[in-house]
């Protein structure tokens, strides 16, 4: 009865058709649209960047040879070097900062017994939803040396005289980048904290751990992945961001890569190609981060979900509880709380000297920059506004079918092309913003595209799809793939799958990662300083064109109507998809 | 199975090859189910019956062979023939259940028969049938979260069943229940089986679970085939060591056929110190005169007395005795080697003393190394 291996020869030789039939599935044809499209986007504007960093400008400004002058000038130029290392200490102490903000926030919110818990996770996202370029007006105008209201009150209490806080430094901007990017690290960490099987946690306490060795033993290795992920997040993140060193540092002598990119690249004199070398320069950093992220983390992703239910329960922390408690009170006060009713107080005055004058209060600041219809409105906001809305709104659409087709290739299409597309969709992460903004600059400004719309669409989805991809990623990693195959074995065509099984199971996913990017896009400030023109300005451009020319009032009034929109949506949002999306 | 001549079986897999980079996960294989009958693949983890059952369902392709049901192909890797798994009409159980989180017991078991648009009258009908089937009626509104382990098997066999496909696969889907669930669900899954009368195979681990379901065990290991046959004939004509170790327990002894008395009979020669003690046995399949073998008996075949009853004498001591009522679990110390053996409880072995051992010599069988 032994069954030998059958050699003998297979019968039967089909018509070619077939062989046709098995490659092109609707699974292939879209893989191969999707992957050219995705490749086209991520990989032209980075070529045109390298290429475009070798070509030097003469003196004149007009024609150009090849070269290495734009690189010798990082080393000796006589600003930029100092501006790459104040990058790095910012980025560092933003990102340890948000990271132990985050993790320590998220394990309150959703690990222990805190009172009141689920009233405060939305305060504690809240930083998230609005722009850290506001929260650097914000604080400047609380704790600037003369004007802040912080220091104007320390001078009349207590009789101090010159100030207590200073934030017009390196200080100040790891201060405001920290806690206005804690809940990235939140936002990665919570969802994973939530879905933990607690009996993985139980069972580390039966065998005598206590509450402290269980959390930093088991609870926070098990989400170690989410905690690295969100950290490097905020690392990039810092070091592309433009609005809190542009209004923090810079004016008072601290460049970073950003600022000089900003300022050596677009103005009067403006040369696209040494900004396109100093571009290089801050993405090999952060591409680097990136790097050693994806080598790292990638192996230690856990399937800490299955198809079976089981009960989730916290840990009681005793009396602890109030420590919590008050901690995350005053995270939620100097990072929501103090910076919007300073933006306030400062959108009623006429002129802002650190004192308030209640006979002064007037709302002609919202009249000059919000009424579009009045013509003395300021153009610049009032076009932001409009320009910002249709830019979310198409933006996050768009990025999220793209990155709902992406994510399913990436994780259960196992090919040679789902490899191409994972490492397509980390590139525009390891770059910044405002780096990617220089490719697609030097890339299409010679196109149609330019000074339009289309190009800031473009620039948008190309860097931060993949966080809507990786918001996918995330879930459908959590889901059973066996979920997907038994549809398939009951008969159901790929897209009917997708449609049917796939789709609805992520939900959670798509919602969070569709809020994310709209209000990354209704904020954005890095790509968009770099490809507005007169007419295309975006909300935050129009918070920057104030800040610049304007006074401080004017541009309190665009920041707190900023704050008062990017809040609406949360409110919005959180009812329109529920609690889960936001911490999914 | 060695018959090529006569009509081929219903599910047919031929020199099936698959590779996961550079490791052979399934070698060659070829077998055959006829129809209505229920096969389990039987072997440990990395041996390949996991990927011989995803090679039929078409959730992967293969790197070599082909694979037919009811004269249809499936796959071929000569003729790069691939049907997409939605195509096969394949009922198929997972391991994890693998029921929709977001859909009710019913939406779940609906979901085949919409996605083959039948009418809504008798979607209704089939799945209210099946429920019945699998005793579900009353979970019908519930959502699949909602539901235990077991209904959730349950619920996952409804769903594989309910648009009669014309071939089954499980995937060891009662590994994640507990044992007393486990028990009961083997005994249910093998009447509803036989009730629907569809073609089955299954992917398990667990030799009991093999040898109260199947008609047809297949061995496996490392990637090829060991021993396919009913569960009797594996049971008590193992080919090798391997499948007589892995089915069952087994006293395993190393030595040597010296000697053919008559057809299918022979003496073996066990190795014992520095004696050699020669016993009666049944010759295995490819088993010749001479050639170094296993001697393989199990526990209920060998007798321990008080009484030397002469030659072959195999003295021993008693380690341990376990009353169990019906028998005594004994283990004897024979030289180097452990013999497992059920003693009867009048004997009333107890540890220490000495005993002799009696083979039965029709069920001593020499199987290949």
């Amino acid at each position: 009865m032994r069954t030998q291996a059958v050699a003998g020869a297979l019968a039967g030789a089909p018509p070619s058709i077939s062989r046709w039939r098995s490659l092109l599935t609707q699974e292939s044809i879209t893989t191969i649209v999707v992957s050219l499209i995705v490749a086209a986007a991520v990989l032209l504007p980075l070529a045109t960047l390298v290429v475009s960093s070798f070509r030097v400008l003469d003196d004149m400004g007009f024609s150009t040879t090849w070269g290495l002058a734009n690189y010798r000038a990082l080393i000796y130029d006589p600003v930029i070097p100092g501006a790459f290392v104040n990058t790095l200490i910012i980025c560092t102490g933003a990102t340890v900062l948000a990271t132990f903000l985050g993790v320590s926030l998220a394990w309150i919110n959703a690990r222990t017994n805190c009172p009141w818990r689920e009233r405060l996770e939305p305060f504690n996202l809240i930083p998230f939803f609005l722009s850290p370029f506001v929260g650097a007006i914000a604080w400047h105008n609380l704790a600037a040396p003369k004007t802040g209201l912080l220091n104007a009150w320390a001078r009349n209490l207590f009789g101090i005289d010159g100030y207590i806080l200073n934030v017009d430094n390196i200080y100040g901007i790891i201060w405001v980048t920290g806690i206005f990017f804690t809940p990235l690290v939140y936002l990665f960490v919570v969802g994973s904290l939530r879905r933990m099987d607690p009996s993985l946690e139980d069972s580390a306490r039966t065998t005598g751990a206590g509450l402290l060795r269980t959390t930093l033993t088991v609870t926070l290795p098990l989400v170690a992945p989410g905690i690295i992920s969100g950290a490097i997040i905020v690392f990039v993140t810092t070091a592309g961001d433009f609005g809190v060193p542009f209004k923090l540092g810079a004016p008072y002598g601290y460049e970073t890569l950003t600022t000089q990119i900003f300022s050596k690249a677009v103005g009067d004199d403006a040369n696209h190609y040494l900004g396109a070398s100093m571009s290089m320069a801050l993405g090999a950093i952060t591409a680097l981060f990136i790097y050693i992220q994806q080598r790292y983390i990638a192996p230690r992703s856990f399937t800490t979900v299955t198809g079976k239910g089981f009960r989730p329960n916290v840990l009681d922390l005793g009396r602890w509880k109030w420590v919590a408690f008050v901690y995350n009170i005053i995270f939620i006060l100097v990072a929501v709380v103090l910076p919007i009713l300073c933006l306030l107080v400062v959108s009623l005055h006429p002129v802002w000297e650190g004192e308030i004058i209640l006979s002064d209060i007037t709302l002609r600041n919202y009249v000059k920059t919000l009424a579009f219809w009045r013509p003395d409105s300021i153009q610049a906001a009032t076009n932001g506004i409009i320009n910002s809305f249709i830019l979310a709104f198409s933006g996050a659409t768009i990025a999220m079918v793209l990155s709902l087709v992406v994510s399913h290739m990436i994780h259960r299409t196992k090919g040679a092309g789902s490899r191409v597309l994972e490492i397509l969709c980390v590139i525009p992460i390891g770059f910044p913003g405002i780096v990617l903004a220089m490719g697609v600059l030097v890339t299409y400004i010679q196109t149609p595209i330019y000074a339009t719309l289309w190009i800031l669409l473009l620039g948008y989805i190309t860097r931060f799809f993949p966080y809507g991809q990786r918001n996918i990623s995330s879930v459908m990693l959590a889901i059973s793939e066996e979920l997907d195959q038994s549809s398939r074995m009951a008969g159901a065509s790929w897209l009917t799958t997708l449609r049917r099984i796939t789709i609805p199971l992520l939900k959670p996913g798509i919602f969070a990662g569709w809020i994310l990017l709209f209000v990354i896009f209704l904020r954005e400030l890095s790509i968009s300083i770099i490809l507005y023109t007169s007419g295309t300005e975006t909300l935050s451009v129009g918070v920057y064109y104030l800040a610049n020319f304007e006074n401080e009032p004017l541009t309190s009034a665009l920041s707190i109507a900023q704050t008062v929109v990017l809040l609406l949506c949360i409110v919005i949002f959180r009812r329109a998809a529920g609690r889960e999306a936001l911490t999914a | 199975m060695e018959n090529q001549n006569a009509t081929p079986p219903y599910l047919e897999v031929r020199g099936l090859v698959k590779w996961f980079g550079n490791d052979r996960a399934v070698d060659g294989i070829s077998f055959g189910v006829e129809r209505g009958k229920f096969l389990t693949l039987l072997g440990p983890s990395g041996c390949g019956k996991t990927t011989t059952l995803m090679s039929i369902a078409g959730l992967h392709g293969i790197d070599d062979g082909e694979i037919r049901v009811g004269g249809v192909t499936y796959t071929s890797a000569k003729d790069k023939l691939f049907m997409p798994p939605e195509k096969r009409d394949i009922g198929m159980v997972f391991q994890s259940y693998a029921i929709w989180p977001h859909m009710t017991v019913t939406q779940n078991v609906a979901y085949p028969l919409e996605i083959r648009k039948v009418e809504r009258e008798e979607i209704d009908s089939r799945v209210a049938d099946v429920l019945r089937l699998v005793g579900l009626s009353d979970m019908a509104g519930k959502l699949a979260t909602q539901l235990s382990g077991g209904q959730q098997q349950r619920a996952a066999l409804a769903r594989a069943i309910v648009s009669r496909p014309r071939l089954l696969l499980f995937d060891e889907p009662l590994s994640n229940l507990d044992l007393k669930l486990r028990e009961q669900m083997r005994v249910e899954l093998k009447r509803i089986q036989h009730e629907v009368g569809i073609t089955s195979v299954y992917v398990t681990h667990d030799q009991a679970e093999a040898l109260v379901m199947s008609d047809d065990i297949i061995v496996m290991s490392k990637g090829h085939i060991e021993q396919m046959g009913g569960p009797h004939e594996i049971y008590a004509r193992p080919i090798n060591r391997y499948v007589s170790n892995f089915i069952g327990v087994a006293n395993l002894l190393e030595g040597r056929v010296i000697r053919v008395t008559e057809p299918g009979r022979g003496e073996f020669e066990l190795n014992h110190g520095n004696e050699h003690v020669r016993v009666p046995c049944c010759l295995g399949e490819g088993v010749s005169e001479g050639a170094s073998a296993v001697l393989s008996v199990r526990p209920e075949d060998v007798e321990a007395t008080r009484e030397d009853r002469g030659a072959p004498r195999l003295e021993g001591s008693v380690l341990e005795a376990i009353f169990l009522g019906n028998y005594v679990d004994c283990r004897v110390r024979w030289g180097e080697f452990e013999w497992k053996v059920l003693a009867h409880p009048r004997e009333r072995l107890r540890p220490g003393e000495r005993v002799f051992l009696h083979l039965n010599p029709n069920h001593s069988l020499a199987v290949q190394p």
